[in-house]
C-alpha cells in the first residue's frame, strides 16, 4: 500500500516536471542537458528544490531520474540526422552558433556527463558515437558554408 | 559420404574460429574500455540488449549513409569502425545472456524427475544453431559492418526469443525462479 503510494507520487512529481518545466524547453537534447544539470557529479542523486517542497527529496529525485531515462532513450533511438537537428536547434536557442557549439562541444565533450546512471554501457557508448557523428556534421557543413563564399568570388 | 565430411569440416572450422574470435573479444573488453569513455566500467548494465529497438538502431545502414555523404572519409571511416565495434559488443551481450540462461536452465533441471528429453534436446538444437548463427554474425559484422547483417541479426533475435521461451515453458514452474530472476535483471528500469 505504502509502495503504491509512492509510485503515485512519484507519477504525480513526474507529470508536474514535465508539465511546468519540460514542456517549456526547445528539443530533446536541451531537455536532457538540463535534466543531467540537476544531478550531484559526486552522489549521482538528483536535486530541485521546488518539486522537493512540492513532494519529497527522494520523490523529486525518483521523478527526475526517470524523466532523464525517458528523454535519453528518446535521443539514443533517434537517428544521427535527428541529432544533427537537435544540436542546431539546442545552439538556436542557447544563442550560440553551430559551429561555436560544433568547437566546444568537441573539445568539453559534456555530451558524455549527461548520460544516465542506469542505462547500459551500450547505449551510453552508441549515444556518445551518435553526439560526436553528429558534431562531426556540423563541422563539415560549416566548412562547406565558409568555402562557398570563396569559391563564388570571380577568379583573377 | 565425402561431401558430408567436407561440410562438417567447415562447419567444425567456422565454429573454431568463432570460439577464438570470441575469447579473444572478451579478454579485449577485460582490458580495455570500449572507446575510453568510462562508460563502460562504472555504469551496471540496465538495458536489455535483447531490446530489438537499439540493436535495429545499431544495425541501420541510414546513419552510416548519412554520416558517408555529410562529413570527410575519415570521420565516415571512423563512424563504421565504431558502429562495428558497438555492434560486436551488442552481439557479445546477447550471447551473454542466451549462455547465462541456458546455464541456470541447466542447473534447474538438473535432477528433475519430470523432464521431457524431447524439449530438451529441441532446446539443445536450438542452441547449437543460435551459437552458429552468432558465430557466423561475428564474422560477417567483422568483415563487412552491421549494415549488412540487418536481416541475419533479425533471425538470430528470433532464435534467442525462441531459447527464452523454450526454456521457460521446460521448466517446471517451482523451478523457475533461475529465470525469473535473470529476467528481472535484464528488464529496462524505465
Amino acid at each position: 500500500m505504502h509502495g503504491e503510494l509512492k509510485h503515485e507520487d512519484v507519477e504525480a512529481a513526474r507529470r508536474d516536471l514535465a508539465d511546468r518545466t519540460l514542456s517549456k524547453i526547445r528539443g530533446d537534447l536541451a531537455r536532457l542537458i538540463y535534466l543531467a544539470s540537476m544531478r550531484d557529479y559526486n552522489t549521482g542523486v538528483y536535486h530541485h528544490e521546488g518539486l522537493a517542497c512540492m513532494f519529497t527529496e527522494s520523490v523529486a529525485g525518483k521523478a527526475i531520474a526517470s524523466c532523464h531515462r525517458d528523454v535519453f532513450r528518446r535521443l539514443v533511438l533517434c537517428s544521427v540526422k535527428e541529432l544533427v537537428d537537435q544540436l542546431e536547434l539546442y545552439a538556436r536557442t542557447n544563442c550560440s552558433s553551430s559551429s561555436e557549439l560544433a568547437r566546444v562541444w568537441a573539445n568539453l565533450q559534456p555530451y558524455r556527463v549527461t548520460v544516465p546512471l542506469e542505462c547500459s554501457p551500450l547505449a551510453g557508448r552508441f549515444f556518445v558515437s551518435n553526439i560526436k557523428a553528429a558534431l562531426a556534421i556540423l563541422h563539415s557543413r560549416q566548412l562547406r558554408a565558409h568555402r562557398e563564399p570563396l569559391s563564388a568570388l570571380p577568379g583573377p | 559420404m565425402s561431401v558430408l565430411a567436407y561440410l562438417l569440416l567447415a562447419l567444425l572450422t567456422i565454429f573454431n574460429i568463432f570460439l577464438f574470435l570470441s575469447r579473444r573479444g572478451r579478454r579485449r573488453d577485460s582490458n580495455q574500455d570500449g572507446d575510453g569513455t568510462g562508460l563502460g566500467m562504472s555504469i551496471p548494465f540496465g538495458w536489455d540488449p535483447l531490446d530489438s529497438e537499439l540493436s535495429a538502431r545499431i544495425f541501420d545502414p541510414e546513419d552510416a549513409d548519412f554520416v558517408a555523404c555529410e562529413t570527410s572519409r575519415r570521420d565516415a571511416r571512423q563512424f563504421r569502425q565504431g558502429r562495428t565495434a558497438l555492434a560486436l559488443d551488442w552481439l557479445r551481450e546477447v550471447r551473454g545472456q542466451v549462455n547465462q540462461l541456458i546455464r541456470a536452465h541447466v542447473r534447474a533441471v538438473r535432477g528433475n524427475a519430470s523432464l521431457k528429453p524431447a524439449d530438451e534436446i529441441r532446446l539443445g538444437f536450438e542452441f547449437l544453431l543460435f551459437q552458429l548463427t552468432s558465430g557466423i554474425l561475428y564474422l560477417v559484422i567483422s568483415a563487412c559492418g552491421p549494415p549488412r547483417v540487418a536481416k541475419l541479426v533479425g533471425y538470430s533475435l528470433e532464435l534467442a526469443g525462441q531459447l527464452r521461451m523454450v526454456t521457460e515453458d521446460v521448466l517446471p514452474a517451482d523451478r523457475q525462479v533461475a529465470v525469473e530472476l535473470l529476467e528481472g535483471k535484464q528488464e529496462p528500469k524505465n
